[in-house]
């Protein structure tokens, strides 16, 4: 019975190439705008570290001007980093199952050999336990302890990609790097690996690439490493050693913590707020007491990682959708009522009405997964020229297998709308009432 | 003229020109707002940057190594760019305006800690800073040679003289008063003269509402990083882009050369969202409308064949052919308005949706009678064609069995 309704199902396209041709179409542009912009919504607010993202918090604390407030739109917040010499101190405190302070700078790295130019690669300073916190997978070697932390020893780990530039992608554990004066040694290379969004850092970018490479934060003193992400300062101080630099109020650090369960929330935050009262006997924060910890979800949202526009998009791209189903429900209609001699005949002859709405659904089918599969090609295309227009890292634009039921989903589903009403208005078609005419 | 028949057409199956309203109705209130928020990009994009910055050149230098002289280098580097012909001016500099990327300060007019600043971006060049840009000086005078220092590290060391906009001179001092001369106070409550006033630049921050906020001192401090503004005569920029990465790789070997490019393409990339958001809208209307235009075609050529034998029958009975693509066009623009009508209410929701939820600006009600047109337009379009093909049933269908 179905392989037979498939046949007819193709008979009556046949018949009407033009209106079939519209529908699928009208179905593959819905859902191929729908799912261009639902996907680069989902990736924008996916979810990067599933497994962490309740242990992982982002500390802020409020050492800003007295007399202002760090945001004026929301003056409940505190600054978004910390300053250089707090995160040392908190580094120093712990109390964290694991900590980092962490910035993004850049270091020339000299040719190894007599040939090729020196050229610039960009690095996160931070602290060993990065890679344990936030997962990060290694090929060759591993990360570096809390005593390397300690000693400020120069040891860098590359990602994929610049090991492939440096040395072909072999294992360079133990190889040796000049580096802005100094010599690295390297002793770890990391795998592909592109947390999407960037959760660690929304403020310099939630959708940029990972550095080229990792040093420890201790370093920054020895080798006065300047950031290239943001600082924001307030207090007018005068600046003219490095050592005047990190002792300053200038906030450019950002630092997070991973706790052993989400109900250690508050104490950390208790162990802050201690730390921030022995301060304020300094004379430092000189706010009210304003410190905050917010695990991944609330740091994207914090960040407003999901942009605007993103999010109109979506919404106008639904209206679309609806658009397309309206039309497909008004062409299948006049389509289905263009049948009537040939429902009222079947129905003369014996088809019940469940065949008949059987059959028309048959031919629903087959023209939604027409339009679903098309408009798949067409989300790969959209996503395509979102790339191109937005020039997004690599990462971001991906269909997936969530994405891809989700279209099939979301097409069979419309289908369904768009099909039902018509095919049961033609079941409706009395037996003979057609027939009488002729 | 035949009004009656066309009713008596439309109420006879009402599911499907319903549906077509709704489907006109909803293309309207995609197609206003989408329309109006193009329109807004558009105009951001279009603003006056107040610079020549089609003929800019921007790069980023780097020194390392033991022994590596800033001031000097920065003095070469300026010398050997300008000594290129074609070369108009350059300049170092903290920053590029419109690149998103930049300093920003907060400036008083009294030293009074308690007031709150006014927010202004900065920059820190030469005497040839406005030339490397091609920036107009409305009052006052330019920074002299002996004022512009690079050699003080310290970003809150004395500045005695500062160049600002005409947009931040009436943010600090009002409208109707000359701020020329007049003094500035940094947040270090030093004070500094304002010497000359910028009629309009444009800033670094494109999407920031203080974008024509700009303060400039004279002189930089030396840090191993640096950059160079450099413009060139009309036209020559494309060319003088490798001539002055490979000069400058040459001149010295402890010294990377980073990014040469016009500061046009970094303009650009600041403005790379607008102009996504507004090339997709613009897809999705063209897909929109091209939708909603073949529908209609659709379901009105399926209508032709479908009345051929009533159609037949009317002009048997003595209806011109005019009489037949009139009633055609009629009863298209009867659906077309009930949906239109239907469409302003659910475009006012959708602009409320967007103004409430994104802090968009309000929709233009303008844009409410010019979207109805273009539908009106368009479905008229769309329903001529098989119109024509009505009004060519001959009268003797009427005759004949079918």
């Amino acid at each position: 019975m179905f392989k037979y309704n498939v046949k007819l199902a193709f008979k009556s396209i046949q018949r009407n190439p033009i209106m079939t041709g519209l529908m699928v179409a009208a179905i593959a542009v819905g859902i191929g705008v729908s799912m261009t912009t639902l996907t680069v919504h989902y990736l924008m607010s996916g979810n990067p570290i599933p497994e962490k993202s309740s242990v992982l918090y982002a500390v802020t604390m409020d050492s800003w001007n007295p007399l202002l407030p760090f945001d004026d739109d929301r003056p409940e917040r505190a600054p978004h980093q910390v300053t250089y010499s707090d995160a040392e101190r908190l580094l120093e405190i712990g109390k964290g199952k694991r900590q980092t302070a962490m910035f993004e700078s850049s270091l020339v790295i000299e040719p190894i050999g007599d040939d090729g130019q020196p050229f610039e690669a960009t690095a996160r300073v931070t602290d060993g336990d990065f890679f344990p916190m936030f997962d990060v997978p290694f090929i060759y070697g591993s990360g570096w302890d809390s005593a390397t932390d300690k000693s400020a020893e120069t040891v860098v780990v590359l990602t994929k990609a610049l090991n492939e530039r440096l040395f072909g992608g072999e294992d360079s554990t133990g190889r040796q790097l000049q580096m802005n004066g100094a010599q690295f040694q390297v002793i770890g290379v990391i795998d592909a690996w592109e947390p999407t969004p960037r959760f660690y850092d929304p403020i310099n970018g939630a959708f940029q690439e990972v550095m080229d490479m990792f040093v420890p934060y201790s370093v920054t003193r020895t080798l006065e490493l300047d950031s290239i992400g943001s600082d924001w300062g307030w207090k007018s101080e005068s600046i003219t050693t490095f050592e005047q630099w990190l002792n300053s109020e200038s906030t450019w650090i950002q630092y997070f913590v991973e706790l052993d369960s989400p109900r250690d929330r508050s104490e950390y935050v208790a162990h802050l707020d201690a730390y921030v009262e022995g301060q304020k006997q300094l004379g430092r924060f000189e706010r009210p007491m304003n410190n905050n910890i917010y695990d991944v979800m609330e740091w994207m949202e914090y960040h407003e990682v999901v942009e605007e526009d993103a999010r109109v998009l979506l919404g106008l791209s639904f209206l679309f959708l609806l658009v397309c189903v309206l039309s497909t429900i008004a062409l299948l209609l006049t389509k289905f009522i263009g049948k009537k001699g040939d429902v009222s005949l079947r129905r003369a002859l014996g088809a019940s009405r469940k065949a008949i709405f059987n059959q028309q659904i048959v031919e629903v089918a087959v023209i939604g997964f027409a339009g679903g599969t098309a408009g798949l090609g067409l989300a790969w295309l959209g996503l395509q020229g979102i790339d191109y227009l937005y020039d997004t890292p690599s990462a971001l634009i991906r269909l997936d297998w969530v994405m891809v039921s989700t279209a099939i989903g979301v097409s069979v589903l419309s289908g369904m709308i768009a099909g039902m009403y018509p095919a049961w208005r033609v079941c409706q078609i009395p037996p003979a009432a057609q027939l009488k005419t002729q | 003229m035949g009004f009656r028949p066309m009713m008596s057409s439309l109420m006879r199956s009402k599911t499907g020109p319903i549906l077509v309203a709704l489907q006109i109705a909803v293309t309207l209130a995609i197609v206003i707002n989408a329309l109006f928020i193009i329109s807004q990009r558009v105009e951001k994009m279009d603003r006056d940057t107040g610079m020549d910055i089609a003929n800019v050149i921007v790069t980023d230098v780097r020194g390392f190594g033991q022994g590596f002289d800033v001031v000097d280098s920065i003095r070469n580097d300026i010398d050997l760019i300008k000594s290129i012909p074609g070369i108009v001016a350059a300049t170092v500099s903290n920053h590029a305006p419109l690149s998103g990327s930049g300093s920003g300060t907060g400036l008083r007019t009294v030293a009074d800690e308690t007031i709150t600043p006014v927010s202004t971006a900065r920059y820190q060049w030469s005497e040839e800073g406005l030339d490397a840009l091609g920036i107009e000086l409305a009052r006052g005078r330019n920074f002299y040679p002996q004022e512009v220092i690079y050699d003080t590290p310290d970003m809150d060391a004395d500045v005695p003289s500062v160049l600002i906009t005409q947009a931040l001179a009436d943010e600090l001092f009002g409208e109707d008063v000359d701020a020329l001369g007049k003094t500035v106070y940094w947040g270090s409550m030093e004070p500094s003269t304002v010497i000359g006033i910028i009629g309009h630049m444009q800033g670094s921050w494109v999407n920031w509402d203080k974008l024509n906020n700009v303060v400039i001192h004279p002189g930089k401090p030396a840090y191993t990083n640096n950059r160079y503004i450099i413009r060139t005569e009309p036209g020559m920029r494309d060319e003088l882009i490798p001539i002055i990465e490979q000069k400058l790789g040459e001149s010295n070997l402890r010294r990377v050369v980073k990014n040469v490019r016009p500061l046009e393409e970094m303009a650009a990339r600041s403005y790379r969202s607008d102009r996504g958001m507004a090339i997709i809208l613009s897809i999705v209307i063209a897909l929109l409308i091209g939708l909603t235009a073949l529908v209609i075609v659709g379901l009105a050529s399926f209508h032709v064949t479908q009345r051929t034998k009533q159609i037949g029958t009317r002009r048997a009975l003595g209806a011109t052919r005019t009489h037949i693509i009139k009633e055609f066009l009629l009863e298209n623009w009867l659906i077309t308005t009930a949906g239109a009508v239907l469409g302003v209410i659910l475009t006012v929701v959708v602009a409320y949706w967007m103004e409430t939820t994104f802090q968009l600006p309000r929709l233009d009600w303008r844009y409410l009678p010019a979207g109805i047109g273009i539908l009106w337009a368009l479905s008229s379009l769309a329903v001529l064609e098989p119109a024509r093909r009505a009004a060519s049933v001959p009268p003797a269908v009427a005759t004949r069995s079918i």
